[in-house]
């Protein structure tokens, strides 16, 4: 027998975008705990709004399988005399799992005979083993951000104020935050009862609708996509939408209804992405364009309220929008009536983080900073620097502007807007882009900079935070990462990867802590030799988790990451092609790393110093001089190959892999830690050499060897 | 709706639903949350329901009374409710429809808007309240008041009673506000917004201002060395308001900015120690028992 499960808890509005993660985690926990606790079922689907987070779960069976455990106990030779009488240890064996001696049994094993007692467990009620695991689901989810109400220690993203738990028609025995578990839910705020009873889960659904609720969030946001598409095509226009606007629309209602309201074209005359700030973000409403993707003077609103309530409803929002848009309008025509080069004096009056001098003084480091980078990279041409540099000097002139100061239209527009504004005053497109460019990406998934300078402007003000930050000792740890550090490395990572720029590291964090004023001065907490060090550990581990997100293996990560490496995009190239060797061709890779170990294993440990340069008058074994030769052939290739510009990696592989045979015969015929000295100094200084080619492309002592 | 009525309508709302009518408090501050019947009757775990209107100054918001919209000076409509009564979504929706605000007709939404004042080391976590897209409410249950975190949960709603008028009555403008059925808001209070727009930009004295934010700051430690929680919270908002009329003369630069925000929530945290302490010592005599 089989009943369907329906969960759903009931919450004070939830902020939108906690919803889809919580749904998530809700359905991963009731997929596994079912089958921790041996229930088949059929499918799960969850159903997330504002107000509540349910799963329905098809065909629970209504008991647990009943297991037979089989429990192995001592060895039969212990447990039984020689006439096969059981001595002691059966008895107490049988008598601590509960069976008869008598159902004793004994079987082979590759170890020898074992006793082994055969425990049945006979399957409980679901009925009586689904509340913990519901209560463990809800009281696991994790939040970005939670808060307390009435129950003390009870932490959730909102207060929490009605659970449904029903399994067919039987309600469940559970409370959870001083709620008890029930079959009554609440309809739409405006549109639905406030107590709705439920007799079976598949009557959720249907129920919820004629009260307003559209559970099911996939059909909500086609609804919303529908509504919004038929209102502006009836003008003949079309919305444009946001896919993360429209996910968060959609979890602000429970019922979608679309209106369009409209404003004066007047307010076009501004940049476009201000229009869209101000109805995207403030007012989470879609802009409206025409075919030709120009917008057009209407906005999209998705409401929660009574379609016939839709008139009021959209003057409403009308009256909201315009004052809105008047803002900006009134902040862009105040802004271009000061050249953006003449803000340059104001920025000295605005501090930068800490005690670390004025956001103009900052420029003067990007200055620095877009300079040295134009000199390490060969593909950037006279004028890019140039651009670079002036960009570099306006960077942040826009920060003192009123639509920057205005805290939720600036942190969208910055940067955007400071692009406009050099272009009104003739500075040349080029600096106009790298302005608006300097902040991408902005978040995961982002496009990088499309013009060099914009690249260049960007790496250079984000390596200029970290470098601040870590001199000032904000760290990064755990959750805390008020300067959104991590982030910044990853666009930093993002942007030498994607645009293939070859610089070094260490070089650039060294130049970056140089610029910024002595510690002395600002009360730095590290040194910048060690601010460095700290930098370069936190671009490992942003580099480790950004591979891995890309699916590269853990261990080739460590792999790059350990052996020596000083560019991003150097280091990124040899994981990749480490992982789609591995993934292409097993053998070859095994056999390089099988090659890369044995003379890392045993020329590591640094007890014994090299000698300056290996001795063949001191070989005595033939195999010896076999990988010399070899192996001064292959690393002459080898150091060819990785000063090109983009190496062939698949070649060098190749070609260390090829000292496999010999590597083996090496070291059947020789051994290496003799007595006599000399001779063991010579010997250990050919296998580090060996290592240290190795050591070019990887690590392979982190390498975990695939599964047999 | 004239003004009047809409505050004499929300008091008598709340009135039935338990609170008592404090009255605004006597010294200048930036919102009503700062006044003691907030700010530290949140403290601790004794009941208490209460609503006031609260003038509420902030300099810089000033329009010289020329915005329809903004003003040095308006008015917050404070409800606090300790312990937050499970309900209290659908009784504040009452207060509204308690306005004449037929909810069934209307968009009402709670979007997520965490509210903080780092002057007061306190922060909440709740919504705005939007009424066909616009805020008309904070809504706030109190996590942290004065750097302490609160174990018995206060909930605060903070009305805008001008927008809420205007709203109601259908206009664009606060000056054409009905204060009453006899005479406008705009008669009673836009020459008091010019005046005071002209002193907090052009005229206030800073050197003054700067003597006087060094005087109070001393006062509040004096006060806390006697044991006088309640009066050092006076110098307190005090330091606060000098803090405002230096901002609002431009007077601040960034950095100064942020030392002295830090230098008052310094003093709101020990006012916060010392008068929870004190509730302590009296027993908390508002707990039933």
């Amino acid at each position: 027998m089989a009943a369907d499960l329906l969960y759903e808890i009931g919450v004070e509005e939830i902020p939108a975008d906690m919803v889809l993660p919580a749904l998530e985690q809700l359905e991963q926990a009731l997929g596994q705990g079912l089958e921790r606790l041996r229930l088949g079922h059929g499918k799960i689907c969850t159903y997330g709004t504002p107000r509540r987070l349910a799963v329905l779960v098809e065909g629970v069976d209504e008991r647990q399988e009943d297991v037979v455990e089989e429990i192995k106990g001592p060895p039969a030779q212990a447990a039984f005399d020689a006439d096969g009488n059981p001595i002691q240890a059966a008895r107490g064996f049988a008598q601590s799992r509960g069976v008869e001696l008598a159902a004793l049994e004994v079987r082979r094993t590759d170890k020898g005979e074992f006793v082994f007692a055969r425990v049945s467990q006979p399957g409980k009620a679901a009925a009586e083993v689904l509340p913990d695991l519901l209560k463990a689901a809800t009281e696991n989810l994790t939040f970005r951000k939670t808060m307390c109400w009435a129950e003390p220690g009870f932490r959730f993203a909102r207060p929490l104020r009605w659970v449904v738990a029903l399994l067919a028609g039987e309600v469940l025995d559970l409370t959870i935050a001083g709620v008890r578990g029930g079959r009554v839910t609440r309809g739409h705020r405006m549109l639905g009862g406030s107590s709705i009873e439920i007799a079976t889960p598949d009557k959720y659904l249907e129920l919820l609708e004629a009260n307003g609720v559209i559970a099911d969030h996939r059909r909500r946001r086609e609804a919303i996509v529908a509504q919004a598409t038929e209102l502006a095509a009836a003008q003949g226009y079309r919305p444009r939408i946001d896919p993360e606007v429209l996910t968060e629309v959609n979890f602000l209602v429970e019922y979608p209804v679309c209106i369009m309201g409209g404003f004066s074209a007047e307010y076009l005359k501004v940049p476009e992405e201000v229009v869209v700030t101000v109805l995207q973000g403030h007012q989470k409403a879609l802009p409206v364009e025409d075919e030709s993707g120009n917008l057009v003077p209407h906005f999209i609103a998705v409401t929660n309220a009574d379609p016939e309530a839709a008139d009021t409803v959209r003057r409403g929002w009308e009256k909201v929008i315009v004052p809105r848009l008047d803002d900006g309008q009134f902040y862009y025509e105040q802004d271009v009536r000061t050249p953006l080069p003449e803000r340059r004096d104001e920025l000295k009056r605005v501090t930068f983080m800490g005690k670390l001098g004025s956001l103009h003084d900052k420029t003067e480091r990007l200055v620095a900073l877009v300079g040295w980078l134009a000199e390490q990279l060969a593909d950037i041409t006279e004028q890019d620097a140039r651009a670079a540099r002036r960009a570099a000097e306006l960077a942040k002139c826009d920060q003192v502007t009123m639509m920057v100061r205005d805290g939720k239209l600036g942190e969208a527009l910055e940067g955007i807007i400071g692009g406009y504004y050099a272009r009104a005053c003739g500075e040349s497109a080029e600096v106009a882009t790298a302005l608006a460019e300097q902040y991408q990406p902005r978040q995961p998934g982002d496009p990088v900079p499309v013009s060099p300078a914009g690249r260049l402007l960007s790496l250079a003000d984000k390596i200029d935070n970290l470098a601040a930050a870590f001199c000032l000792g904000q760290v990064p740890t755990g959750s805390a990462d008020p300067y959104a550090l991590r982030r910044q490395t990853a666009a930093i990572i993002e942007i030498a990867t994607q645009s293939d720029y070859h610089f070094p590291l260490s070089g650039l964090i060294e130049r970056a802590l140089e610029l910024l004023p002595e510690p002395e001065q600002t009360g730095g907490v590290l040194s910048a030799g060690e601010a460095a060090d700290e930098l370069k550990a936190f671009f490992a581990e942003r580099l480790q988790a950004a591979w891995e997100q890309r699916g590269i293996g853990y261990d080739i990560c460590r792999a790059v990451l350990t052996a020596p490496w000083d560019e991003i995009a150097d280091a990124a190239a040899r994981a990749d092609f480490l992982a789609s060797l591995r993934e292409s061709q097993p053998e070859a890779f095994a056999e390089l790393a099988n090659a890369a170990e044995r003379p890392a294993r045993i020329a590591r440990p640094e007890a014994i110093p090299d000698v300056a340069e290996v001795d063949a008058g001191l070989f005595q074994h033939p195999t010896e001089t076999r990988l010399a030769e070899e192996f001064a052939a292959v690393q002459e290739q080898v150091e060819a190959i990785m000063t090109d510009e983009s190496p062939d990696f698949g070649r060098a592989a190749e070609l260390m892999a090829a000292l496999l045979p010999t590597i083996h015969q090496y070291f059947e015929d020789v051994m290496v830690m003799v007595e006599d000295e000399a001779l063991c100094r010579n010997r250990l200084t050919l296998l580090r050499r060996i290592d240290e080619l190795f050591l070019r492309l990887a690590d392979f002592l982190e390498i975990v060897p695939a599964a047999e | 709706m004239n003004f009047q009525q809409l505050i004499k309508t929300l008091d008598e709302y709340w009135i039935g639903h338990g609170c008592h009518i404090s009255q605004p408090y006597d010294v200048e501050m930036g919102a009503g949350t700062m006044a003691p019947d907030t700010f530290l009757r949140s403290l601790g775990p004794e009941p208490w329901n209460v609503v006031y209107v609260q003038p509420s100054r902030r300099p810089t918001d000033g329009r010289y009374g020329e915005n329809p919209y903004r003003m040095q000076r308006y008015f917050q409509y404070q409800v606090i409710m300790k312990p937050a009564p499970d309900e209290v979504q659908d009784i504040y929706l009452g207060s509204l429809a308690a306005l004449g605000i037929d909810l069934g007709q209307h968009d009402i939404r709670f979007v997520e808007d965490d509210w903080e004042a780092p002057t007061l080391a306190a922060a909440g976590v709740g919504w705005e309240v939007w009424l066909d897209g616009m805020e008309i409410t904070q809504f706030t249950y109190f996590q942290q008041v004065g750097g302490l975190p609160c174990r018995t949960v206060a909930v605060e709603l903070t009305y805008g009673p001008e927008r809420l008028a205007m709203y109601v009555q259908g206009v664009d403008d606060y000056r054409q506000l009905d204060w009453s059925d006899q005479i406008k808001y705009g008669e009673i209070r836009y020459e008091e917004e010019r005046q005071f727009s002209r002193y907090n930009f052009d005229v206030a004295n800073t050197e003054m201002l700067w003597q006087l934010f060094d005087m109070y700051e001393a006062e509040v430690y004096a006060c806390l060395e006697n044991n006088l929680a309640l009066a050092a919270y006076d110098y307190v908002l005090k330091c606060s308001h000098a803090f405002n009329l230096l901002d609002s003369r431009g007077a601040l630069s960034v950095t100064e900015r942020g030392t002295m925000i830090l230098r008052i929530r310094k003093l709101a945290c020990r006012v916060a120690e010392q008068y929870l302490a004190q509730r302590e010592e009296l027993g908390f005599p508002l707990l039933a028992d």
